[in-house]
């Protein structure tokens, strides 16, 4: 909420400068987050229009001649409004108006020119702009238009809290002021001129819904003069950034500033039966609000009509159908208190927020309908010179219920913690803030005012005291502790994290949410977000791998080519049972280029498939990888990786059409596995350091082309030899030498014993036996 | 004879010591083994001597040239060594194994939960995708109330929705573990929300410790010493009196600009504070959805941004970065 502080300094005798009440404020909960200081030239004047002419060469110009009080100068103006006897600002020649506006002596047109005269808009006042200041106060030629008219302010851009809606009016805040300052607060005094016909006699109220409007007051109004509003309070409204749109208006919106209570003014001619009837709208009601949008209404939204249709939508927004304006003449004048939650489903609904729903919603002073009227009345009265009917109808179901709360001295002390306050401090403190007290054994009992609806509990009063006391007063104690350490699984987390790194990969962090072009390579299976920052970002991920190919792309597009990326996170599965989807930690891996980057030693190598595989090989060594058929990934490039007989990741060049929807040249190798499997450590106790020399034998052989590496170590594996150690595949050959279909693997196989050293004899006679098994199982042939 | 074969040795081992290049070894082999050379010269008087003399002469100059021989191509060899125009160039670029970096981001949360584990924390965590009870109503914030305007909550249906914050976790820990508790819970947060200074996705810290005895004194006391290991040992924190729904009393927590040091300046728009994170006593309401009798126990919360921690110590202006992932960016926290 925006508010100037002359305005609060209506209602609060006050000397402090603006900075120091923006300070008190903020540190007693209500955060003032900007002071705009307002001033203008001290150059501007107020200078009289003494005779107006037209220019010989321009029609929408004229010749004005003004009386500055020292002297009488021509000046060109190209305003509408200007007119003989009028008073208005005034820049002579030689004012600095900001950047490239400084006011010189000119030819207009032919016309010399000494000067300019100013609109409300040009001095930073209002948005006027419709022609120049026209200056309503007893002013005289000459004197300085900012000492004249009082104009320097400071305007507070207050962030009020959702629990402090009585702060959201200039009242509100003086009200608080009052209480940290100890000064009186002074409410606006005003006798309205009364018509002796009595209100009763041209409007009645029915109220058919008393729980969601429990209170609604009305005036009504006639002959009302539709105008402008005086400067003063225009200008208040638009330091509040309100619009002025006619003096009715403006008073309604004025009051609401004024008062923290929203108003309505309906045109009392076009209320059908001179009659009000709140009541809920029927489901799938249709109404146009005031701007001019027909809006949908649930049965639970509450209505204001006359006696044929409604012309409200309560506490939200007037109707087309009854707005004010420059035509009309009487006013029925709305002030009500509506049920907070019941306005803020609508506001909801309707996603239609406004000053008045925005204040109903936080709860609005239930002891001010009468006061609000009134006070709207009266300016009608003095601004619009309007007839004002006798009386106020006033229907109110409101009572003031509220019980007296417990506040225990022991509960202060307990939650926080200080004996630096004594009863006094409390006493003092809870009245200034309009809380009446009565002591008793253990404490006291206190009755809030009824403006501060939030208080309803023990520990808000605590909030109060304290907030006012003052949280610096507190002397930090810290609790006794005993350091605690990482749980194991965060350990790890941070462990395999710090690995990764130490590989030479850089983490990312990317977005939880991806884009439905995805879908077509992961899945539907993905949670859609119903109101998504862009479509873009509309999907919780399914996989790392979305994320990961789009870090790719941005930086392949930097011009990095040589990419080795991870990241660490969750992946959501909405299949799952419950409510909630299964949230899975993962690691993925990508890597595109080079292996490493260029040297001048070697040629450079672009990385594969393999060095992912080694990755894996080495944070989980127990893995298997079987052949898979992803669609995100390259067909024939790409494996599952097992542990026993659970699959927990897989990995593979991305998919062709992947690289191509992503503008990717080179190809993406990625991988993708849940963190628990590499977390499983199994120990499989202490291992003894051989005695005995190792041996080993090389044997270079043709295979046929679908034969895997696989399958040559089973069959070696299946001999069952125990001295066997190890093999290890130290060549492989596919090309021309060699005959369509077949392929060329030299493979080392080591063997060592625990009791001795192995003899020539004893390994080609396994040599033999493998040969053998590879012969017969896989058609194998030895190579020359 | 042998004398001059002794003396010849002595004129070839101080010239070689005093060879400095490749280049003059060739000559010295021609003047000592060459067909004019020094020791070709001495082996043509043989003929003068005793028959019986020849084979020992014989051998011993035989030694010599080995000698010779060997000697001058050790020296060639070290001379090579030694020369740094035919050795290596040791100022070309070196094979350097790829460096990696861990997000800035994730060493932040690892600084801040190896402080709170300090200052005897445990580490909690809780799902990303939260229901309306726990993120919501079980925090004090019912469905109609406008506190929930101050956040901008991204949803799957009216129940399931991405956690606005890291507080659903403090309910679900009460839920589920004893007293007392003592815990931060560090994670992604989301909010409808995407500018200049706001990501949809960002990180938050959680912090909770319910226990009797527990008093605002405590929470100042523990924040004041999370901030003093996180920044320094000066740095003044200001509590500011606030509003959470799910604490009572609320406060923000300022603290002396670090960039100005409290004099004024862009970052901490002039006002020589610094924002730093949200906290307060937890509401006696929330204790009711956990079953915990507020009577018996009090206990402080609170909440801190990553990103805003890791922007004031790194100097970072554009929060978008974080996300961004441009490895020109991240690889200056490796």
């Amino acid at each position: 909420m925006k508010i100037g502080y002359k305005w609060i300094k209506e209602y609060i005798d006050i000397d402090e400068n603006a900075r120091a009440i923006a300070d008190a404020l903020t540190m007693s909960g209500t955060e003032v987050e900007e002071i705009i200081h307002e001033t203008i030239l001290r150059e501007v004047i107020c200078a009289r229009i003494l005779e107006v002419t037209q220019h010989p060469d321009a029609d929408k110009l004229s010749l004005c001649q003004v009386d500055t009080g020292s002297e009488i100068l021509r000046v060109v103006c190209g305003a509408p409004n200007v007119a003989p006897g009028m008073i208005s600002a005034f820049a002579p020649v030689g004012t600095d108006l900001g950047p490239g506006m400084k006011v010189k002596k000119a030819k207009i047109r032919g016309q010399e020119s000494f000067g300019v005269l100013l609109s409300e808009r040009e001095l930073g006042l209002t948005d006027d702009h419709t022609g120049i200041m026209e200056i309503d106060a007893d002013v005289k030629p000459g004197e300085v238009l900012l000492d004249a008219l009082d104009l320097e302010d400071w305007v507070f851009n207050i962030n009020v809290t959702p629990n402090r809606g009585d702060c959201l009016s200039a009242i509100g805040i003086a009200r608080e002021l009052s209480a940290l300052f100890r000064k009186n607060l002074k409410l606006p005094e005003f006798v309205i001129r009364e018509d002796t016909t009595p209100v009763e006699s041209v409007l009645g109220v029915e109220i058919l819904a008393p729980e969601a409007c429990p209170r609604y007051a009305a005036r009504v109004l006639e002959d009302v003069k539709i105008g402008k509003s005086p400067f003063t309070m225009r200008r208040r409204l638009f330091q509040a950034g309100v619009r002025a749109i006619n003096n009715v208006v403006d008073i309604t919106n004025y009051v609401l500033l004024e008062y923290g209570q929203p108003l309505h003014a309906f045109d009392y001619t076009l209320v059908a039966g001179h009659g009000i009837v709140v009541r809920k709208a029927h489901e799938g009601e249709l109404f146009v609000t005031l701007d001019s949008v027909q809006r949908t209404l649930r049965a639970d939204d509450l209505l204001i009509c006359d006696r044929e249709k409604p012309v409200a939508l309560a506490g939200v927004m007037g109707g087309e159908n009854s707005e004010v304006l420059d035509t009309s003449s009487g006013i029925a004048l709305e002030s009500a208190f509506f049920e907070p939650v019941g306005i803020r489903h609508t506001s909801k609904g309707l996603n239609l927020s406004t000053e008045a729903s925005y204040r109903f919603e936080r709860g609005i002073d239930p002891g001010i309908q009468m006061d609000a009227a009134n006070r709207a009345a009266y300016l009608m009265a003095e601004l619009a010179d309007a007839r004002v009917f006798k009386g106020v109808i006033d229907i109110n179901y409101l009572s003031d219920t509220a019980g007296d709360i417990v506040l225990r001295t022991e509960y202060l002390h307990k939650v926080l913690g200080i004996d630096e306050f004594t009863d006094g401090d409390v006493e003092d403190i809870l009245t200034r803030l309009g809380c009446r007290l009565q002591k008793t054994e253990t404490g006291w009992l206190v009755k809030p005012p009824r403006f501060r609806h939030d208080i309803t509990r023990e520990i808000d009063l605590v909030e109060e005291f304290i907030r006012i006391f003052g949280m610096e007063k507190v002397r930090p104690l810290l609790p006794t502790f005993q350091p605690m350490q990482m749980s194991s699984l965060e350990e790890r987390y941070q462990e395999l994290r710090t690995r990764i790194a130490a590989m030479g990969f850089t983490e990312v962090v990317t977005y939880s949410f991806i884009s439905p072009k995805w879908k077509q390579f992961f899945g539907e299976n993905m949670m859609e977000l119903m109101n998504p920052i862009s479509d873009e970002m509309k999907l919780m991920r399914n996989s790392l791998i979305p994320g990961l190919a789009g870090a790719a792309e941005k930086n392949k597009h930097l011009q990095n080519r040589d990419l080795a990326l991870f990241e660490m996170g969750k992946c959501f599965d909405p299949t799952s049972q419950g409510n909630l989807p299964e949230e899975e930690y993962r690691l993925g891996i990508a890597i595109s280029g080079q292996r490493t980057p260029s040297h001048w030693s070697e040629r450079a190598v672009e990385v594969d498939f393999f060095d992912l595989k080694g990755i894996i090989e080495v944070i989980l060594p127990d893995a298997a990888a079987v052949p898979s058929a992803h669609g995100f990934y390259k067909p024939g490039n790409q494996a599952d990786i097992m542990v026993g007989e659970r699959p927990v990741g897989h990995m593979g060049a991305l998919h062709p059409d992947i690289l191509k929807m992503l503008d990717i040249e080179d190809d993406v190798y990625v991988m993708e596995i849940a963190v628990d499997p590499i977390f499983a450590r199994v120990w499989r106790g202490m291992q003894e350091i051989p005695k005995f020399p190792m041996t080993w034998r090389d044997l270079s052989m043709v295979v046929k082309d679908d034969t895997s590496y696989q399958d040559i170590v089973r069959i070696i594996e299946s001999k069952g030899i125990r001295e066997l150690r190890n093999v290890v595949p130290i060549d492989l050959y596919v090309g021309e030498k060699l005959p369509e279909g077949l392929k060329g693997i030299t493979i080392r196989i080591t063997y060592q014993s625990d009791s001795r050293t192995l003899e020539d004899k004893i390994i080609n006679k396994w040599q033999e036996s493998i040969l053998g098994s590879l012969q017969k199982d896989l058609g194998i042939s030895l190579r020359q | 004879m042998e004398k001059q074969l002794e003396s010849l040795k002595l004129a070839f081992s101080e010239e070689l010591n005093l060879a400095g290049a490749p280049e003059d070894l060739e000559p010295m082999r021609v003047k000592y083994l060459g067909r004019k050379g020094a020791l070709t010269g001495i082996l043509r008087q043989m003929g003068s001597l005793d028959p019986e003399e020849r084979p020992r002469i014989g051998s011993l100059s035989n030694e010599l040239k080995v000698f010779m021989e060997e000697a001058l191509a050790k020296k060639l060899e070290g001379l090579q060594t030694h020369s740094v125009f035919k050795g290596i160039d040791v100022t070309l670029p070196g094979r350097a194994p790829r460096k990696g970096s861990i997000h800035i981001i994730n060493q932040v949360v690892r600084e801040l939960e190896d402080i709170f584990l300090s200052l005897g924390f445990n580490i909690a965590s809780g799902p990303e995708v939260e229901d309306d009870y726990h993120n919501f109503e079980a925090l004090n914030i019912p469905e109609h109330h406008p506190a929930r305007d101050m956040q901008d909550t991204f949803y799957f249906t009216s129940d399931v929705l991405l956690r606005t914050h890291t507080s659903p976790v403090q309910i679900r820990v009460m839920e589920s573990s004893g007293l007392p508790v003592r815990i931060i819970a560090p994670g992604k947060v989301y909010r409808c929300d995407s500018d200049v200074s706001h990501t949809p996705m960002f990180h938050q810290i959680e912090g909770l410790w319910v226990e009797e005895g527990i008093t605002f004194r405590h929470l100042k006391g523990v924040l004041n010493e999370f901030i003093r290991k996180l920044f320094g040992p000066d740095i003044p924190l200001r509590f500011r009196p606030s509003f959470f729904p799910f604490t009572e009393p609320s406060a923000e927590v300022d603290m002396g600009c670090i960039i100005c040091k409290g004099k004024g300046c862009r970052v901490c728009k002039n006002s020589g504070w610094l924002e730093i994170l949200g906290c307060g006593m937890v509401d006696p309401e929330v204790y009711k959805y956990v079953d915990i009798d507020p009577e018996t126990v009090t206990g402080f919360a609170f909440g801190l941004g990553v990103e805003r921690v890791a922007m004031l110590k790194y100097g970072i202006d554009d929060i978008r970065m974080f996300f961004e992932n441009d490895l020109r960016f991240l690889k200056q926290f490796s």
